[in-house]
């Protein structure tokens, strides 16, 4: 089953495509991780059950959270997208790529995980394969998503997007299969190259796969163009979730879920909103328009 | 099909390799890296050939093109070898470490008909090309003041064992960040006629600067400042911001944000007086395939094209690189002219101080 509304979390990092200084008053105001659960509860009285979050550093805490509060979370699915494209990108400039690789590879595993990734292979990335590497990130960064409930798990865009140019069929299938047998969930991907990634998984063998992308009326973020993904929307068999609806406030929210909403198959929406009015009004207004109700009653089903 | 190869395989590296094989025109045929690790994989998961050594490449290969994306250092060696054989060649930011190995450069290709493209992306991103344009329209009047700065959490700790952490192989918060924002003052202000008043900071790194400000001065009398810093944590990623005052408004931009202040209504179309403000996700013109941005798309798309319709490459050419060399180099020698004085007077006051 996926989940019909998911709450996004970039305005919580200070994310915005619209303006740098409205990304710094996101920062400041979600500074404490407080702020953020607030927002999340908040969204949670509103009847949305799900959340995608980031691999960010700050997660873990709100994930701790979460396990502290079994019984208040007891029916939330948490979708994580990972990784944190700026954590691994700074490390890279320090460290070097297999310095940073080997940072994020080892650093939190216990003494015998480590053993274990030594015997496999030695003590440095060096002498493994990309595929193996790109295993044990996954596992790496779910670390902080443990006894939680994981749907499905997102490779994140910038990575899901380098990936696809790079023709790296085997990577994508291989992400596939360590979720699935690993996680018992379903592998997803962010990308802002919807029509490309849809015929690349299909071809790759990944069938009706879970694609999350900007979809919104402006075309803002809709490579190579608002049509080609109107065409795809139509004619490919995936799971579509769309993102970026607003198109960062270009669009009216009820212009944008309107639009969305009167998309062929588009089964998911992630928002980004941090007031109860947005979050409220922007669920009501998805509901009425996929004549859904809020909370359990809003998963589609996995066909 | 223009075959292709890139030389570096880092963070640039892959996002040019992204972008490039994803390329309709393209073929991606080798791949030259220092990393065992790197060159293995790049073999096996995206089936180009791997080479440890550059020349190795470019001699066997038979490309039509080279992207250069190593440390700045190797920049020179490797586009003088691909000059050598032919290649139409991109270099990444910035050209050179040196003004006259820029020049010789340019030596090189006088004669040859070959492209050749620096990879100062801010030139591809719409907002600082609407700046451009703005400014080169002459609607904000002559330059009053101007400055531009740039910011980002790039090294938060001594990075020792990284190459940005060394001034011979090109690092430093100069010329391996900041010569972005160098580039900007050249493309949309024009070369300064002098540079004064630079200091350079340490906040994290022993063998560079991971910080700097620096003054510019025109002859009609603009004078700009250049603000700069890779250590600032405070920022989420890098972020460039340029502002300028003319004599009839005010440009601000950034990487999302385009905001216009006119005394009086311009006579340009779609803008009004006061403050105008446009926005990225408005104005942004879809590219055929998006990595980490609009710009880096684009201006590899008009390296291609330029190769492709035998056009020389007028957005962002060596003879751009070298100007912009020339300018963070004059940077430089404020930089340790100032550092020289400042420890002379202080062997100067010394005995002085003693009292």
């Amino acid at each position: 089953m996926l989940d019909r509304i998911i709450l996004g979390d970039n305005q919580f990092f200070g994310i915005n495509h619209m303006s740098e200084e409205k990304g710094r008053s996101l920062s400041i105001r979600f500074k404490d991780t407080e702020a953020i659960i607030k927002v999340i509860d908040i969204a949670h009285a509103c009847g949305v059950r799900a959340f995608m979050l980031n691999t960010h550093d700050r997660v873990a805490t709100i994930c701790d959270h979460f396990r502290a509060c079994p019984s208040r979370y007891a029916d939330l699915r948490v979708y994580p997208s990972m990784p944190y494209a700026h954590k691994y990108a700074n490390s890279v400039h320090e460290k070097g790529l297999v310095g940073a690789l080997n940072a994020f590879v080892f650093s939190g595993r216990s003494v015998g995980e480590v053993v274990g990734t030594v015997i496999r292979g030695g003590m440095s990335v060096i002498n493994k394969d990309m595929i193996e590497v790109m295993k044990l990130l996954v596992d790496a960064e779910m670390r902080m998503f443990r006894g939680l409930h994981v749907p499905a798990m997102f490779l994140q865009n910038i990575v899901t997007d380098l990936l696809l140019g790079f023709g790296a069929r085997d990577v994508f299938v291989a992400f596939a299969d360590h979720v699935r047998k690993t996680y018992g969930a379903e592998p997803a991907f962010n990308t802002m190259n919807m029509p490309a990634l849809v015929d690349f998984l299909l071809e790759s063998g990944i069938e009706n796969p879970i694609v999350c992308s900007s979809i919104n009326k402006t075309g803002f973020l809709m490579t190579p163009s608002r049509q080609a993904y109107e065409r795809t929307l139509t004619r490919r068999s995936f799971r579509p979730m769309a993102m970026s609806i607003l198109a960062s406030g270009a669009i009216s929210p009820r212009e944008a879920v309107e639009y969305v909403c009167g998309l062929p198959h588009v089964e998911s929406i992630v928002f980004g909103a941090s007031s109860r009015e947005h979050i409220a009004e922007t669920v009501k207004m998805i509901c009425s328009c996929w004549s859904i109700e809020a909370g359990a009653a809003q998963l589609a089903e996995v066909s | 099909m223009l075959r292709g190869g890139i030389v570096g395989f880092g963070r640039m590296g892959f996002t040019h390799f992204s972008l490039l094989n994803s390329h309709p025109g393209v073929d991606l045929a080798a791949v030259c890296d220092s990393s065992d690790f790197v060159l293995k994989n790049a073999a096996r998961h995206m089936g180009v050939e791997p080479f440890k050594r550059f020349d190795k490449m470019i001699e066997t290969t038979d490309l039509d093109f080279v992207i250069v994306a190593t440390p700045t250092a190797m920049h020179a060696e490797v586009a003088e070898c691909a000059i050598a054989h032919d290649a139409h060649i991109f270099v990444e930011k910035p050209l050179t470490l040196n003004p006259e190995r820029s020049q010789r450069l340019l030596d090189l290709l006088r004669g040859k008909d070959l492209v050749h493209q620096v990879g100062y992306a801010m030139r591809f991103h719409d907002l600082f090309a609407r700046a451009k344009s703005l400014l080169d329209s002459g609607v904000l009047g002559p330059l009053v003041t101007f400055k531009v700065e740039m910011n980002g959490p790039v090294v938060l700790h001594d990075a020792r064992r990284s190459w940005r952490s060394k001034k011979t192989a090109g690092g430093g918060c100069l010329y391996d960040f900041a010569s972005h924002s160098v580039d900007l003052v050249s493309y949309l202000v024009g070369p300064p006629d002098e540079v004064l008043g630079t200091v350079f900071s340490h906040i994290h790194s022993e063998g560079v600067e991971d910080a700097l400000s620096s003054t510019f001065v025109y002859e009609g009398g603009t004078r700009g400042n250049l603000l700069a810093n890779w250590s600032d944590r405070s920022f989420r990623k890098p972020s460039c911001r340029f502002e300028a005052l003319g004599r009839q408004g005010r440009v601000i931009a950034d990487f999302y944000t385009l905001k216009v202040f006119f005394n009086e209504a311009p006579e340009l179309a779609g803008y009004t007086e006061g403050w105008n403000e446009e926005y990225l996700a408005t104005v942004a013109a879809p590219v055929r395939f998006y990595v980490r941005g609009f710009q880096f798309t684009r201006q590899l798309d008009y390296f291609i094209e330029c190769i492709q319709s035998r056009q020389a490459c007028e957005a962002c050419s060596f003879e751009d690189g070298l100007c912009t060399d020339v300018i963070m180099h004059r940077i430089r020698t404020d930089a340790d002219r100032r550092r020289l004085h400042a420890r002379q007077d202080n062997t100067r006051r010394q005995p002085v101080l003693r009292h």
